[in-house]
């Protein structure tokens, strides 16, 4: 972001006129740094069209875009708080534990992946959203889901392992067989038999 | 002939000032972030986020994950003022 202009402010004036009443009113979001950052790629799963439609507004409308955007404002707005109002309402504990974290941790997500794993279960069950990290290379783990982040104050206990949701559990295996094309079939091996042994402990557990 | 504990009364000394001078302003510090680490590196972009959480909540490190703002903040972002020169 560019810096602002140097400015020498002696004095503040608080503007109290509202808007006019022809711009529907839509109260602003609440929600400060660290839950928006804890938030923001549920926020991307769900608001990416809208995002776009106001990037793209903005983009088209240089230097009056704060007058012509309004629209697609108020529709990033609703669509942000629908996602809030969402997690709250579900995964209140795990949000809350993530983002307390980030706060502590100068809003550095790599410090905090063990609870953002808990965070992301939650939300994935609970509200189907999924936190992808574009322009991963796939030739290694992605930042997301390594168990080794180097300069973080805490380690990741042995015991603990990231969540995946299928579709990232389905394009890792993949990635690993683009990795190993000569291991491709250990590769297949390997999954069936971890598919296997989940679905017998499910059993067990459903019959227990 | 082993060292006798009295030459090691000036290095306990140093070290007893650096360790209290160190915790003394690691707690300043934590005290003054409510009870967090200090943030740090912060650019213009994190300063523009923090003036915002201090709109929305009252305090630069106070923190809320509430979907609706509070009352006041659709009015309490002030237009800064310079003096005029000429």
């Amino acid at each position: 972001m560019a810096s602002r202009k140097p400015v020498f402010n002696q004095q503040v004036l608080y503007d109290t006129t509202p808007l006019p009443d022809s711009i529907p009113k839509v109260k602003e979001l609440g929600t400060t740094s660290a839950p928006l950052m804890s938030a923001a790629y549920f926020i991307g799963a769900r608001c990416k069209d809208y995002n776009d439609d106001f990037m793209q507004c903005k983009t088209q409308n240089p230097g009056k875009g704060e007058f012509e955007c309004l629209k697609e404002g108020r529709r990033v707005t609703r669509c942000a708080r629908s996602v809030i109002n969402d997690i709250n309402t579900h995964c209140l504990d795990q949000f809350r534990a993530h983002w307390e974290c980030l706060d502590n941790n100068n809003h550095q997500l790599w410090q905090c992946r063990q609870k953002e794993w808990s965070l992301n279960k939650c939300v994935f069950e609970k509200l189907g959203l999924e936190k992808t990290v574009p322009g991963q290379p796939k030739d290694e783990v992605p930042v997301q889901f390594r168990r080794n982040q180097t300069f973080a104050h805490a380690g990741i206990p042995i015991t603990q392992f990231p969540y995946l949701t299928p579709n990232q559990r389905a394009e890792q295996v993949e990635n690993l067989r683009l990795r190993n094309p000569k291991k491709a079939d250990r590769i297949d091996q390997w999954d069936e038999e971890r598919r296997q042994k989940k679905a017998a402990e499910a059993a067990v557990e459903a019959k227990a | 002939m082993p060292v006798p504990f009295e030459t090691l009364i000036p290095y306990g000394i140093i070290i007893a000032m650096f360790g209290v001078s160190g915790a003394g302003m690691s707690k300043i510090r934590n005290w003054q972030n409510g009870g967090k680490r200090q943030r740090r590196g912060i650019d213009q972009w994190d300063r523009v986020l923090m003036d915002r959480d201090r709109r929305l909540t009252g305090d630069l490190r106070g923190q809320a994950n509430n979907p609706v703002a509070p009352a006041g903040y659709e009015l309490n972002n002030p237009w800064r003022l310079e003096k005029r020169i000429s």
